[in-house]
């Protein structure tokens, strides 16, 4: 699905769609000064420790082969925006000419922007903070309460741009409709423009293969274009495999390295690990109720646990949110958004589960299976949407999720198939269920860990993952494919020591799909770094530039 | 979605918090609160730095409203003093702090104003570059009344400044610092001078438009700086061994290439001193009677006096020639066919032993890095090219070369400063668009302009105002504690030069008194201003001490600090965006200050202040006024100690001595001088003009940047290679203090070399670790320091914003290491570590980065705050902690470098405060 066509839908706001703002930041001249970090703060009141803009300091090779420069990051206002189309609630939206916007009294602080921007520009202040402890007069005339809790970051000073448009100013030239960054750099390093211009400042400094754009392999074409050789003096150059190696991106302080994420914590997965069980369970036990295995009061009562574990997973997302008080904002963006769609499941699943109970029949069974269905790969969406975390982000997720959510209603199904009566013909049908599942779980796993460096996992986030792969091929996929198998085999020989064997194998499901998904939400969630593609040349030993013997031009 | 901002208003004023200042500014205030700074941007197309402010001005709103500052006027109660005595400071009103203060000088008056060592009795200290003169309003007016004052108690200076660059500087291209002419230089060799961190918004926007433009940066220093990374190439030198470097890839020029081919010959013979003649004993062979050196001409093989019709001068060669040799302390000699040779063929030989193999033993360059460089730089120096600059042809030499700091200081700051300023010469880049440039003097006279100080000695190069040292002539009795009078010619006797003095030796002369020399005494009176010598001198735990010795200090002061803690009086003067003066800007200045304007800014208050604080203007008024000399103050106002004389033939906007007036109208009456000054009586404006407006400009001449023609015009040469004038004072200064039974300076009797010669620089900090009797061995690692443009000079430790924002740079979080060495070490990422010197300790956290050599460490700026709110809580290590104060460490020009042996290892018993 692209995602992107229907956030385009989305813009809302009048202005110029033959506009498209952006910026041109040249390597050779930002000195990472932090004129222009310090400069927002002050246009923008930004409270303590946030930084829409961000200047960061590089190093590059080992020593005596080293460069080091100084990279502007913050809002790229992407073309293709990963933020706008997760929002659930429309606060964050892309206008007409390109400029990337908050709606801070819309936005619930789900986080989920944030967890989506490869380029760590969101910022979510869940307290009002201030510089000394306390507030100082001036603080206190310019703080911006209703920023606390909600998703903030870089706007290229909508506000400058609107208004000096409006007086017939242009961005870019006239410095009362360009960014407060851009008006203050003393290295002339930040540009700000119209791209849709040919012949604007920006277009000119960028034409012509002189500008790289960060991730662009991310297909969200930001609109900060980064300068990065001088013909004569520092020429560009490929970044090659020794500018930033594994080891160096082990280390936690390196700015390259993506720090781990905080926005989605263990409630987060919390919904994950029980949303995603207690949809396969009643998955699984839909499946063994229709091939016969499980009777209708079975169904019932699993269908009753799954909702209220599912609930719980729910409540603990919502502990997540911000603001709670506007949660209902989160049904407003149907049209992108999987986390609005998750919740209009809900909104039916609920129903259906109680009229299920209250009245039940085929249809309502089967409703409340697809209804966990959907819920399911919702969450299977939500997850990998998360641009900005490589771990989240790959081809594989939605598969691990769907796979994994099965298994464990396989597990589950077969926990309750050895411990009550009720259920337990139900065993087979979660035993074989269960072993498949715990193949392709095996399988997706392999592939998903062979794959994550060419996914852009970092080697941070990949050693979580490999602190747990040991653990989970034994718990989690080795334990349910035996187990499972042995009770195949054993079942209607020796029912006491199958169903044993059921329990520990759907414990092992069951454990399995939490270990990793915890590990995954909580651990491997390093953010995006920032990368650079190209480099100038420049620095000791071999990065040095080019000798030159001869003038300037 | 987005705040709706209430109506504000836009007060323009500025910032010159560092010496690569003014910047100019706007407050944004609403309601009375000053809530936001923003560039001011009506003077982009005038200020050099197109009206944007660096980082540090952004500041300025929480130093403000800081909930830190000192809030009202405090005594001492308690009367014992010390890092670890609590002050007892008690509030007390602005009349009892006034009064008490009058009450002192006027006691010290009555005394004399000198005590029995010939000291004054009154002492006062600014902080560094001359920046507080641009924020402390009327107060030099109270000096000027004053009378004797000893302003020779330094801060840091000497480690912390370009010293020799200062010195040498002055001498030999009236150029204080130096700069590159970014606009229209090439190629730059800049062995540590970290630019783009320290020369503030204007030096980082010259230096990046250059860059664009295709200037080639060669960085050579230890650790890959700011100024390094945004360089072409990165030559990371043994530390201290940069004037090995620099004498390699002389070498390389006039002794590997065909020196007639590259260099500017034509420049060398007839505007340097290259061609004089040496005699025997090592001083110019000078015409009997007239006493001019003499050049050798070939084209009829006779020697002639420098400004005779010399056809053919020879550089190179030996002759026989007849004259005078005038030696040290009128020694003469009269000779008849001796043997001569002409100062560039002295040179030839002198530089024939530092080869770029053997520089590259010493200072860790490949020798065909230097050679190379070498043939860059006379590549890139287009000798024989012009330029037309506003209509008059220049020559056009597009290479420069620049040092940093511990360079250009101490021990080897001759060396490297003579070896720089001959690159420059060999190719005739010297004050000549695209080159290296002077920015302002501070030892020559007049202080406002350059270029009227070049006047022609008898010998054909720039006189120069060197402390005498003949038997007259020399001051046995030095004018201040610091001696700079007497222990260095080159200081001069200026306004300046007390503070370019060994401005250390106060201190250490204090705990250590020296042989044969004053007794050091204490000042009655110790103003402090601006100012924190307990943390920002060399040795900063041991000047804390002898700053608890004072025994009376007023401290001007915005927060508590450490050495406002050792004082008797605090007062809070008004700040930054409180308080009115008007200040000279354009011309040309420090940093890459280069404009086609000057004129006057004004500073004034964008809010009232925040606590019970006082314009410094009052405060100096109403001291005097109090203390019995107001009528002595107005009329050094009227003088111009305010920045501008209030009369002269044109206009008499003078104070009446007799009245006291306030902050307004003093500053009234300068802007109508300054105004009819610049305008010539076109436009006379009041300070209200100023306020509404910000500031006034007129054109000055891009020509004013150029000291070249000038001295064409006037026929000076520039002084290079050779130094007879340094070897004569050298002598007879030896002469005088061995009459006078100094013998503890003679160490830095040696800098006084025609063509200094190369000692191992590195191993006098080597060897001092022996003095200290420890094994050198025991501390295997370089320390250094470098600037941060975030912090520079700009007082701001106890902003937290500042510390937000400077923290986005590495090595704001602790000390540098190389990380392989670290590792060999154990030691990781962020671990706390001890660092020893022979002398000292201090602690910080480790930050493992690439950017530096295995034998190095680095702290950035200083810190190591123990009384500065916020500041005392950042758990951040500094060198000033790890240095000593020694003769051993100081050279002749009574400076010493940034740089200590030390040991690194894991700390086990890490600070409270960083736990």
């Amino acid at each position: 699905m692209n995602q992107s066509l229907s956030a385009r839908t989305d813009q809302s706001q009048g202005q110029d769609p033959k506009q498209r703002f952006g910026m041109v930041i040249d390597l050779n001249s930002c000195v990472g000064c932090q004129t222009c970090t310090i400069a927002c703060k002050h246009e923008n009141d930004t409270p303590p420790g946030v930084q829409w803009r961000r200047v960061i300091d590089v190093e590059l090779g080992q020593f005596p082969n080293v460069e080091r420069l100084f990279l502007v990051t913050g809002c790229q206002h992407c073309d293709e925006p990963p933020c706008v189309p997760v929002c659930p609630t429309g606060a964050t939206r892309q206008r007409a000419d390109g400029l990337v916007t908050m709606d801070y009294d819309r936005c619930i602080g789900c986080g989920y922007c944030a967890v989506a921007c490869p380029y760590q520009a969101r910022t979510i202040a869940h307290e009002q903070n201030w510089y000394y402890g306390t507030p100082t007069v001036q603080e206190e005339q310019v703080a911006q309460k209703g920023r606390i809790g909600v998703a903030n970051k870089c706007t290229f000073c909508v506000d400058r741009v609107d208004g000096g448009i409006a007086q017939g100013l242009t961005p870019g030239i006239d410095p009362e409709a360009t960014p407060a960054c851009a008006n203050s750099c003393i290295a002339t390093a930040i540009h700000f423009g119209d791209f849709a211009d040919p012949n604007s400042n920006v277009s000119q400094l960028s034409g012509d293969g002189r500008a790289f754009q960060m991730h662009q392999e991310l297909g969200t074409d930001p609109q900060i274009k980064y300068l990065y050789g001088l013909d004569n003096s520092m020429p560009g150059r490929e970044r090659t495999a020794d500018d930033v190696d594994d080891e160096a991106l082990q280390d936690p302080d390196n700015p390259l390295a993506g720090q781990r994420q905080t926005f989605w914590d263990m409630r987060a997965a919390m919904n994950f690990t029980l949303g995603g069980m207690s949809t396969g369970l009643i998955i699984m036990a839909w499946l063994a109720y229709v091939t016969g295995f499980l009777p209708q009061d079975s169904l019932l009562a699993i269908n009753l646990v799954a909702g209220v574990g599912m609930a719980v997973g729910l409540f603990f997302v919502f502990l997540e949110i911000a603001r709670k008080f506007r949660f209902l904002y989160v049904l407003l963006r149907p049209g992108t958004s999987w986390m609005t769609r998750e919740t209009y499941v809900v909104a039916l699943f609920y129903p259906t589960l109680i009229a299920d109970l209250v009245q039940p029949s085929e249809l309502l069974h089967l409703a409340l299976a697809v209804a966990a269905a959907a819920f399911l790969y919702c969450q299977a969406r939500i997850l990998p949407a998360a641009k900005g975390i490589p771990a989240w982000r790959g081809r594989l997720m939605p598969w691990m999720l769907l796979a994994t959510g099965l298994l464990e209603g396989a597990g589950l199904l077969a926990i309750a198939a050895s411990l009550f009566s009720g259920p337990a013909g139900a065993a087979p049908v979660a035993a074989g269920a269960g072993g498949v599942l715990a193949v392709i779980n095996a399988i997706l796993w392999r592939k998903y860990i062979a794959t994550a460096r060419a996914c852009g996992i970092g080697p941070l986030a990949r050693n979580a993952l490999a602190a747990i792969t040991l653990r989970l091929r034994l718990i989690g996929h080795a334990l349910p494919l035996l187990g499972f198998a042995l009770f195949l085999g054993l079942w209607l020989d020796y029912p006491f020591l199958a169903a044993a064997t059921c329990l520990v194998a759907g414990i092992g499901a069951v454990a399995g799909g939490i270990l990793w998904k915890f590990t995954v939400i909580t651990k491997a969630c390093h953010q995006q770094g920032f990368a650079l593609p190209k480099v100038p040349q420049r620095g000791s030993g071999t990065r040095a530039a080019p000798a030159r013997m001869g003038t300037a031009v | 979605m987005t705040k709706s901002k209430p109506e504000t208003k836009k007060v323009p004023t500025y910032c010159f918090q560092c010496v690569s200042g003014p910047d100019l500014i706007k407050v944004e205030v609403e309601d009375g609160v000053a809530v936001r700074i923003e560039p001011n941007l009506n003077i982009c197309g005038q200020h050099p730095g197109k009206g944007t402010p660096c980082v540090k001005a952004y500041g300025l709103v929480q130093k403000t409203y800081n909930p830190n500052r000192v809030a009202q006027p405090m005594k001492r109660t308690n009367p014992k003093k010390g890092r670890h005595e609590d002050p007892g400071f008690v509030p007390i009103s602005w009349d009892e702090a006034l009064d008490t203060v009058a009450d002192k000088l006027r006691e010290i008056r009555s005394k004399g104003a000198k005590d029995n060592s010939g000291y004054p009795r009154l002492a006062a200290s600014f902080g560094g570059g001359g920046t507080p003169t641009r924020f402390m309003g009327s107060f030099p007016a109270l000096l000027a009344a004053w009378g004797p004052a000893d302003l020779g108690f330094g801060a840091g200076q000497g480690v912390k400044c370009y010293h020799s660059e200062h010195l040498y500087g002055e001498l030999w291209q009236r150029a204080f610092t130096l700069a590159v002419d970014s606009p229209y230089c090439d190629y730059v060799i800049n062995c540590g001078n970290n630019v783009d961190a320290s020369g503030g918004a204007t030096g980082v926007r010259r230096g990046a438009e250059a860059r664009r433009r295709g200037m080639k940066r060669v960085m050579v220093e230890p650790h890959l700086s700011v100024t390094g990374a945004m360089s072409a190439e990165w030559v990371p030198i043994k530390p201290k061994t940069d004037a090995a470097f620099l004498f390699a890839v002389i070498h390389r020029i006039i002794k590997e290439r065909d020196w007639r081919e590259v260099c500017d010959v034509r420049f060398l013979e007839e505007d340097t001193t290259a061609p004089y003649l040496v005699a025997p004993n090592g001083y110019y062979l000078r015409e009997a009677g007239t006493e001019k050196p003499l050049i050798w001409d070939l084209s009829d093989g006779t020697a002639k006096p420098f400004d005779a019709n010399i056809v053919q001068p020879a550089l190179a060669g030996s002759y026989t020639a007849s004259g005078l040799e005038l030696g040290a302390d009128e020694e003469v000699w009269r000779h008849a066919g001796v043997e001569v040779r002409p100062a560039f063929q002295m040179l030839l030989e002198h530089i024939d032993e530092y080869t770029p193999e053997w520089a590259e033993a010493e200072c860790d360059v490949p020798a065909e890095t230097m050679r190379r460089i070498g043939d860059e730089f006379v590549a890139h120096a287009r000798v024989g090219a012009t330029i037309e600059i506003e209509g008059e042809t220049l020559p056009l030499r597009p290479v420069a070369v620049m040092l940093g700091k511990s360079v250009n200081n101490g021990p080897g700051g001759y060396h490297a400063v003579w070896a720089r300023t001959l690159l420059s010469v060999l190719v005739g880049a010297i004050e000549v668009p695209g080159a290296n440039l002077g920015t302002k003097v501070r030892l020559n006279r007049p202080a406002n302009n350059k270029h009227l100080s070049a006047v022609s000695s008898r010998d054909g190069i720039m006189d120069f105002p060197f402390n005498e040292t003949s038997k007259e002539g020399w001051a046995s009795q030095p004018k201040i504690r610091n001696g700079y009078n007497t222990l260095v010619p080159l200081s001069s006797s200026s306004p300046w030069a007390p503070a370019l003095g060994p401005a250390h030796l106060p201190w250490l002369f204090q705990k250590e008194p020296p042989e044969n020399w004053p007794r050091p005494t204490l000042p009655d009176l110790w103003f402090c201003y601006r100012t924190n010598p307990a943390i920002s001198s060399w040795n900063a735990p041991e000047v804390a001490e002898r700053i608890a010795e004072f025994p009376f200090t007023v401290a001007f002061a915005y927060t508590k600090d450490e050495t406002n803690h050792m004082a008797d009086i605090v007062l809070p003067e008004a700040t930054d965006l409180e308080s009115l003066q008007l200040s000279r800007i354009g011309g040309t200045g420090s940093g890459e200050q280069f404009w086609k304007h000057q004129g006057w800014m004004i500073r004034q208050p964008a809010v009232k202040p925040v606590v019970d604080a006082m314009d410094m203007t009052d405060i100096a008024t109403e001291i005097c006024k109090r203390a019995g000399f107001l009528a002595e103050y107005n009329m050094a106002i009227n003088k111009g100690a305010a920045g501008m004389r209030l009369v002269n033939s044109q206009f008499d906007y003078s104070l009446d001595p007799e009245v006291s007036y306030g902050v307004e109208e003093i500053w009234d009456r300068v802007a109508k001088a300054a105004s009819h000054d610049l305008t010539n009586g076109e436009e006379v404006h009041g300070i209200d003009w100023f306020k509404e407006h910000g500031y006034m400009l007129r054109e000055f001449a891009q020509r004013e940047w150029y000291l070249y023609p000038y001295l064409k015009e006037r026929g000076i040469r520039f002084e290079l290679p050779y130094q007879e004038r340094i070897k004569r004072h050298g002598a007879q200064l030896a002469n005088r203090l061995h009459e006078a039974g100094i013998e503890w300076w003679d160490g830095q009797l040696k800098d006084y070399d025609p063509l200094p010669k190369y000692e191992s620089f590195p191993d006098i900090w080597t060897n001092f670790v022996r003095e200290k009797r420890q094994n050198p061995s025991d501390f295997p690692f370089w320390a250094l320091t470098a600037r941060s443009m975030q912090y520079a000079w700009g007082a701001n430790v106890g902003i937290p914003l500042i510390y937000e924002v400077a923290e986005n740079i590495s090595g704001h979080g602790g000390i540098i290491i190389n990380k392989q060495a670290a590792q060999r070490l154990g030691i990781g990422q962020g671990d706390p570590v001890v660092i020893e010197s022979a002398t000292g300790v201090t602690r910080g956290n480790a930050v493992l980065r690439q950017g530096i050599r295995p034998d190095t460490v680095l702290m950035i700026g200083q810190f190591d705050h123990w009384a500065t709110p916020f500041a005392k809580d950042l758990n951040l290590p500094s060198l000033n902690t790890i240095t000593d104060i020694s003769l051993s460490l100081t050279d002749g020009t009574g400076s010493s470098s940034d740089i200590v042996r030390v040991k690194i290892s894991k700390d086990t018993e890490m600070r409270s405060a960083g736990s």
